[in-house]
């Protein structure tokens, strides 16, 4: 038999209609051919918003890396699952307040070390948060233990955490939290004093058993966890930045559980995939307008006042943020103490007064920037902020900068308006702590400097009673808002999905205590 | 390349024999019809856009396409249909200047390295070969960063990072014609050097750099684009097919014709450009014509 071979001509015009064909195709529903696997039956995955960085709490970035220590370490407290802020026992059998700088606690003692570290005590306890304070450690989480002294050792699983001044925050912040997680003195030393990227030494109900970078965070069940055994074998962390992706995975029944975009909410409030559930979590969040005092363009209260009551956080909220959140009162988000009821101003602009308050100003030709960040939900607030500026003759040019550059802006002394939202830990010391006068110009962009806001802060933080702490924090949010430099906006919202085999563990504000997570 | 043995200016007539070319290409005549499209669509944009670009009506977010808006609307409630012409408008005020401004720079320093003395010829090379050693996106993100986004940013940023391209090709052109016979002729007959490069060399040149302008285009579309998806092109809320497509790419799970919006005029304009480039090249260069 002949074969006969024809000519085929390479070019770039054969290239350019491959090519074609190619987009074409590619355009086509992705649909055909796809198929979805369903999740194991023993392994929990989960999505994670970036992926870890450290395995020591000292260095851990936020909740990233505390999704993962949660699990494989153990504090004296635990944040408590469910809607109310809360906590309960974790490492601690006794923990107790004997006076506002002194707290005892007593550890149990069934919980042991992975690597032949031996059983947990009160000198790791007491390294733990020593090393979290020590200038030596460099930990960027040393602001969360407050005033802390020291932890006196006075019995192999006894002590007391010393504060040199009272901390409210220490019970909601310091010890459930990131800082709270107790590591194994003998593992550190051992390992030279610092944790990388793998464990020395674990505790928890989980053992990290393995990190694929950029790709899975695997924890196994510790088979020496003599605690309430966790319900499912595995946990498989998967770090996705993007939610639409998450929800993709989610629906094609990759994905167990994983925060969803504000978007698509009210497409699963008419019904979940797969028999998931839906679970709208207050967000503690803050997104708000600030206004650079220093600059010369802003020194007028009267033209400040303006931008305050011209900017209509309603259509805000409902353009960019789908109608699925609602309006802040302040820093402080519903559920902490200190969060107002109402603001000194409606969420809903009142252009009149507005008109008014800027007539009132003699400011005319009033032009301003606004620095936002490049992601879309800012950048359409931006231009709703833009055209409802506009309607009482204020130009307003909206700068969109790389996350990189957003975040160098506190020294930028060209600052005019800002659209800056910071994240928050469920104390409003935390919130509080970035706009007194000694951080102007690092975190506080607006330059607000006030003695009675930076007073309030620091006694606020050391008030136990919580209903005194509730109305000085309130004080310190009318104080911003009476100075013209702040419109507050939303609290955001953190919305979740989880499959239907999943019994969730959440924080009040939706973030996932996975070492809870139980199963159908 | 075969160089032209006479000094005479493209006729009217050579133009249209250009055309005729062109039009004698299926892919050229599509690339001809797309750019054409783009490009009067562009010019006519304030009178064919059936609503302002930038005009809000949050009611009507995020809506499909309908008679009342033929390509839907944003989550602002903007015509969409209203933003991708004037989008184009952008793309175009982009990417001609950039790359006419790279090509008339180019071109003269170009010329005058292949032309002038030994010594310049080096100092320029060796300004070309610095330029284009900044990888153009990267060079892009970090000028943006340091004076921020604007359509003069971006627009001075693809011309910068283009004129090495264009210079180079010129002076080789300028080298392989500067010992033709009738550039000596010239010069024996005194002509100064301006007359010799503006006169003489300039049309045998032009034609190359145009079918290479033609083929840059879309990459400086796609760049503003890119830019513009970024976050970091044209300042909201001018409209921008990249900005589109950032937008419509964020908010895909709820409407899906942003991104068709926004993506769509990227794939033609590229394909249009291209298209036309490559006819051109195909029709200017005797010798793919003669292989043709």
């Amino acid at each position: 038999m002949k074969l006969e071979y024809a000519k085929i001509t390479m070019n770039r015009r054969s290239v350019l209609r491959g090519a074609s064909a190619l987009g074409v195709a590619a355009a086509l529903p992705a649909t055909f051919g796809s198929q979805a696997y369903a999740a194991d039956g023993n392994t929990l995955r989960v999505r994670s918003y970036g992926d870890m960085s450290t395995m020591d709490p000292a260095h851990s970035v936020g909740v990233v890396d505390e999704e993962i220590h949660g699990s494989v370490y153990n504090k004296l407290i635990q944040y408590k699952p469910g809607k109310e802020w809360g906590w309960q026992m974790d490492a601690a059998t006794m923990i107790e307040q004997v006076d506002p700088t002194h707290i005892k606690f007593a550890l149990r003692d069934d919980i042991g070390f992975t690597n032949g570290f031996g059983s947990m005590s009160a000198e790791d306890v007491k390294f733990s948060y020593e090393r979290i304070i020590d200038d030596a450690t460099a930990s960027p989480n040393k602001p969360d233990m407050g005033s802390l002294s020291h932890v006196e050792v006075t019995g192999e699983r006894e002590g007391t955490i010393v504060l040199n001044a009272p901390f409210a925050p220490l019970w909601s912040i310091a010890l459930p939290y990131i800082t709270g997680n107790i590591v194994s003195k003998a593992a550190v030393e051992a390992a030279g004093g610092r944790i990388g990227t793998d464990p020395v030494a674990e505790s928890g109900p989980y053992l990290r058993s393995n990190w694929a970078p950029k790709s899975k965070t695997t924890l196994t069940r510790n088979p020496d966890w003599k605690g309430d055994a966790p319900a499912w074998d595995n946990i498989e962390i998967l770090p996705i930045d993007d939610e639409n992706t998450a929800e993709i995975g989610f629906e094609a029944g990759e994905i167990d559980f994983t925060r969803v975009s504000l978007g698509s909410v009210e497409r699963y409030r008419a019904g979940v995939p797969n028999g998931g559930t839906l679970i709208e979590n207050p967000s503690l969040y803050y997104l708000w307008v600030g206004m650079n005092l220093d600059h010369p363009k802003l020194q007028n209260k009267k033209l400040r006042q303006a931008i305050q009551y011209a900017i209509d956080v309603p259509s805000i909220l409902e353009a960019a943020y789908f109608g699925a959140v609602e309006a802040s009162t302040g820093i402080i988000a519903p559920g902490l103490a200190g969060n107002r009821a109402k603001g000194l101003i409606a969420p809903e602009a009142d252009f009149a007064k507005a008109a008014q308050l800027l007539e009132e100003s003699g400011e005319t030709n009033v032009s301003l920037t606004l620095d936002v960040i490049n992601k879309t939900t800012f950048t359409t607030t931006a231009q709703i902020i833009q055209a409802t500026l506009a309607s009482i003759g204020i130009a307003l040019e909206i700068n969109v900068l790389e996350s990189g550059a957003f975040w160098e802006s506190g020294s930028n002394e060209n600052l005019q308006l800002i659209l800056n939202r910071y994240s928050m830990t469920p104390d409003p010391y935390y919130a509080t702590s970035w706009f007194t006068s000694e951080q102007a110009g690092i975190w506080n962009w607006e330059k607000f400097r006030n003695d009675e806001f930076d007073q309030i802060h620091k006694a606020a933080a050391e008030e136990t009673d919580v209903a005194k702490r509730a109305v000085m924090y309130e004080r310190a949010q009318d104080l911003m808002e009476e100075s013209g430099a702040y419109r507050f906006i939303t609290h955001e919202a953190s919305p979740v999905v989880h499959s239907a085999g999943v019994i969730p563990a959440l924080r009040p504000d939706g973030l996932g205590l996975y070492r809870y997570f139980g199963k159908t | 390349m075969t160089v032209a043995a006479t000094n005479t200016p493209k006729s009217q007539s050579e133009l249209g024999i250009i055309l005729k070319g062109v039009c004698k290409d299926p892919l050229g005549l599509m690339g001809l019809i797309i750019v054409g499209t783009i490009v009067i669509s562009a010019l006519l944009a304030t009178w064919i856009v059936p609503y302002d670009p930038i005009a809000m009506n949050i009611k009507d977010r995020m809506q499909g396409p309908s008679f009342a808006h033929l390509l839907g609307t944003d989550q602002l409630g903007r015509d969409t249909f209203s933003r991708v012409i004037m989008g184009g408008r952008v793309a175009l005020k982009v990417a001609l200047p950039a790359i006419f401004g790279a090509m008339a720079i180019g071109l003269t320093l170009g010329m005058i390295a292949g032309y002038g003395p030994k010594w310049l010829d080096n100092l320029l090379m060796l300004f070309f070969d610095t330029i284009r050693s900044f990888p153009t996106v990267m060079f892009a993100l970090a000028v943006v960063a340091l004076v921020g986004p604007s359509l003069q940013t971006v627009v001075i940023v693809v011309m910068a990072t283009s004129i090495p391209t264009y210079g180079r090709v010129a002076r080789t052109q300028t080298l392989t014609l500067r010992n033709s016979e009738f550039i000596l002729a010239e010069r024996s007959m005194g002509a100064k050097m301006s007359r010799i490069l503006g006169v003489h060399m300039l049309p045998n040149i032009i034609g190359v750099l145009a079918v290479l302008a033609a083929m840059d285009i879309p990459g400086v579309i796609a760049l503003e684009a890119g830019l513009s998806f970024l976050g970091l092109g044209v300042k909201p809320p001018t409209p921008s097919w990249g900005a589109l497509l950032k937008d419509g790419y964020a908010l895909i799970r709820q409407t899906p014709w942003l991104v068709i919006a926004g993506g769509l005029p990227i794939i033609l304009a590229t394909l249009g450009f291209t298209f036309l480039g490559e006819s051109l090249r195909d029709v200017v260069d005797p010798k793919l014509r003669k292989n043709r």
